[in-house]
Formats: structure tokens, C-alpha cells, sequence
């Protein structure tokens, strides 16, 4: 048994058009049933709305509207048929403070660029398989920030340093998935 | 009871909602097989997308960014300069490596990395982002695909020194003060 992807529906959203292309040929050999395409998030945000897609693909630094501005349209404006669409983050960027910024907008899954064709299928796979609670509390609407699993568990955990080490499989450069000691939604 | 840190109530009330997940719903179980995983990367690797004039349009960014900066009265936002000039790049480093150009990925890497941890804006430091351009721009120039070789290697290092020898110098600056 294989996943039906002929039954998805993905927005990708991208300026830059060889990547869109290529994306959308990625996706289509996935199997993904349709490729809606969008060149800027004021674009991609119309068409969103009009599509009502299963998930969202997006590049982060878009002109005049990005994929974080996206983001924040996809999940608070009032316009939006489904807040808790996964979005994808596609970016240039890694560094921490870029992720967390992009995670407080409320993305789902931040895909680091380049990527490989599995590096994309394992973020929708993650969004598919582990898909995130909403917290909705003061001005953040989005997936639940705080999402780190383990399935290794083999004993008390009181530091963020121990979950590094004790489940390195579940934590990837590439995902939103750490969580500032402290934090409260 | 004295209140405490811990026995405060609660000020920001969160609600946690569980969406249903209308995606699994349609796709069912069972992943993708390895056979179409392959041809997925195959047809990325094997793409015949041009990247001379996709890199050009951030290169001549990159350098309107450099100029910017360098005009600069030191009344402008530095993180307004330094978005000038690092956007671009990331650009460049999230697109070299798509479309074959992993050295271009590689060298843009390092400069965001040098860019992201910057505080000021100084003739060095111009003279390091001209530096990366130059050298960008000579590797797509050259059509100088994959790695680059030990070719690349020197490069990297090259450049890789250069902003060692900054921070190793604003290290000392900062050590006087």
C-alpha cells in the first residue's frame, strides 16, 4: 500500500521561477494529484483562498510579499478557508534565530535550501504523520511551538542538552523543533 | 501562602486545539516507494536549468547591496545594509546547489554565516563581501560546476580566512576595550 497523493492539492509559491518549476515537477512525481502555482505570497494568498489546497510550499524571501507575511495571512486573516493548513517554509537560511522567527509566524515545517528530492518528501511525510496541535494564546495563532518527540525514553530528561543526545533522530537542522526552555504559550 | 514564582496563576490563558487531519485521511498509509523517490531525485539532479542569468539577478543585487552599504552616512539601519547584502547571498547559496552549482552553495554559505553574526559595517568588512562577490561571481562565470576541486577547496579557504582574520581582529579590538 503507497500513499494516494493523487488526491492532494499543494500550493507552491515561489518567484523564482526554474525552482517553482522544478518543485512542481518534484511534486508531480511524488504523485501529488495537483500543483497549484503562485509567483508571490499576495498571489499565493488569492489563490489560497480560491483553492483551498491540502498544504502550502512556500519560499520565505518572495517580493513585494513573502512566505512569512503568507504565513500570517494563511493562519489569521479572516479570508482564510483553512488556518490549519501545513505551510513548508522553503529558505536559503538555517541559522536558529531565522527558524524561530519563521516558526513564531506560525510555519509548520522549514525545508533548508538546497534540498533533495527525500529532504522535501520527509517534511510532508512529518506534516502527514505528526501533524501539530494549534495553540491559539495572545497574538500567536499557529502549530504548537513546543513539539519534540521521543520514542527512546529511557529515563529522566531535565535538560534541553539530554533530548540532543538522547533522540539525535528526531531532531533535524531542516525542522521547528526545538523549544526555548521556559516558553509559555 | 506567599506567592511564589510557581504558584502564580495563570495570566495568558493558551487553547490547544487538535485539528483533524484531513490529509492523512486522503493519502492513507504506506509512504512513497524508493522507485519513485530516485526518479524524484533524478529529475532534480538532471535539471537543465540555466544558472548564469538566475545568478546574475542576485549577484547585481548583492552589489547594489554592497554599494549601498558602503555610501552609508551611519544614519541608515544596519540591519536594513546588512539584509541588503545578505539576502541576495542567501539567495545565491539556496539556489547554486539546485541547479548545480554546489560551489556557489558552499562560498555563499560562509558569507552568510560571516554576515549573520556582524555588527557593524567597516571598510574590511566591504572589502570581504566584495571579496565573496568576485569570487561568486568568477565561479559562475566559469561555469565551474560541482565542488570545484581543489580549485574550490582554495577558494573556500581563502575566503574562510579572510573572516577569520576579521573576527580574530575586532576580537582584539574588543579585548582593549
Amino acid at each position: 500500500m503507497a500513499y494516494k497523493f493523487e488526491t492532494l492539492k499543494v500550493l507552491v509559491v515561489e518567484d523564482n521561477k526554474p525552482m517553482l518549476d522544478l518543485t512542481r515537477s518534484i511534486l508531480q512525481t511524488f504523485g501529488v494529484g495537483k500543483v497549484i502555482p503562485a509567483t508571490d505570497g499576495n498571489q499565493g494568498f488569492s489563490l489560497f483562498c480560491e483553492e483551498n489546497p491540502d498544504m502550502v510550499i512556500a519560499d520565505w524571501m518572495m517580493q513585494p510579499c513573502d512566505g512569512i507575511s503568507l504565513t500570517r495571512m494563511v493562519r489569521n486573516d479572516p479570508r482564510s478557508p483553512n488556518p490549519y493548513v501545513p505551510v513548508i517554509l522553503m529558505t536559503g537560511f538555517s541559522e536558529k534565530r531565522r527558524v524561530i522567527s519563521a516558526r513564531d509566524a506560525g510555519v509548520t515545517e522549514f525545508l533548508v535550501k538546497p534540498f533533495n528530492a527525500r529532504d522535501l518528501y520527509r517534511r510532508i511525510v512529518q506534516v502527514i504523520e505528526k501533524p501539530r496541535q494549534f495553540v491559539r494564546s495572545g497574538s500567536f495563532f499557529g502549530p504548537d511551538r513546543r513539539r519534540i518527540s521521543s520514542t527512546v525514553y529511557n529515563g529522566p530528561m531535565r535538560r534541553a542538552e539530554d533530548m540532543l543526545v538522547k533522540t539525535p533522530g528526531d531532531i533535524n537542522s531542516g525542522d521547528i523543533t526545538f523549544s526555548p526552555i521556559g516558553e509559555r504559550d | 501562602m506567599d506567592v511564589q514564582h510557581y504558584n502564580q496563576p495563570q495570566r495568558r490563558k493558551a487553547e490547544y486545539i487538535k485539528p483533524p487531519n484531513l490529509i492523512k485521511a486522503k493519502v492513507g498509509d504506506g509512504g512513497l516507494t524508493d522507485n519513485i523517490l530516485d526518479r524524484a531525485q533524478k529529475l532534480l539532479e538532471n535539471n537543465s536549468v540555466d544558472f548564469g542569468p538566475l545568478a546574475d539577478i542576485y549577484l547585481t543585487r548583492m552589489m547594489e547591496g554592497i554599494n549601498r552599504a558602503k555610501a552609508a552616512s551611519g544614519d541608515e539601519d544596519l540591519e536594513y545594509l546588512i539584509a541588503g547584502i545578505l539576502y541576495p547571498c542567501a539567495q545565491l547559496k539556496a539556489n547554486g546547489g539546485m541547479f548545480h552549482y554546489p560551489l556557489v552553495t558552499r562560498i555563499a554559505e560562509r558569507f552568510v554565516q560571516f554576515m549573520e553574526v556582524v555588527e557593524r559595517i567597516d571598510p574590511q568588512m566591504m572589502e570581504i563581501a566584495t571579496a565573496f562577490h568576485t569570487t561568486i561571481r568568477a565561479v559562475v562565470a566559469g561555469k565551474v560546476k560541482g565542488d570545484g576541486g581543489q580549485y574550490g577547496n582554495e577558494l573556500v579557504e581563502a575566503l574562510n580566512g579572510a573572516c577569520m582574520r576579521y573576527f580574530e581582529k575586532h576580537k582584539k579590538s574588543l579585548e582593549k576595550k
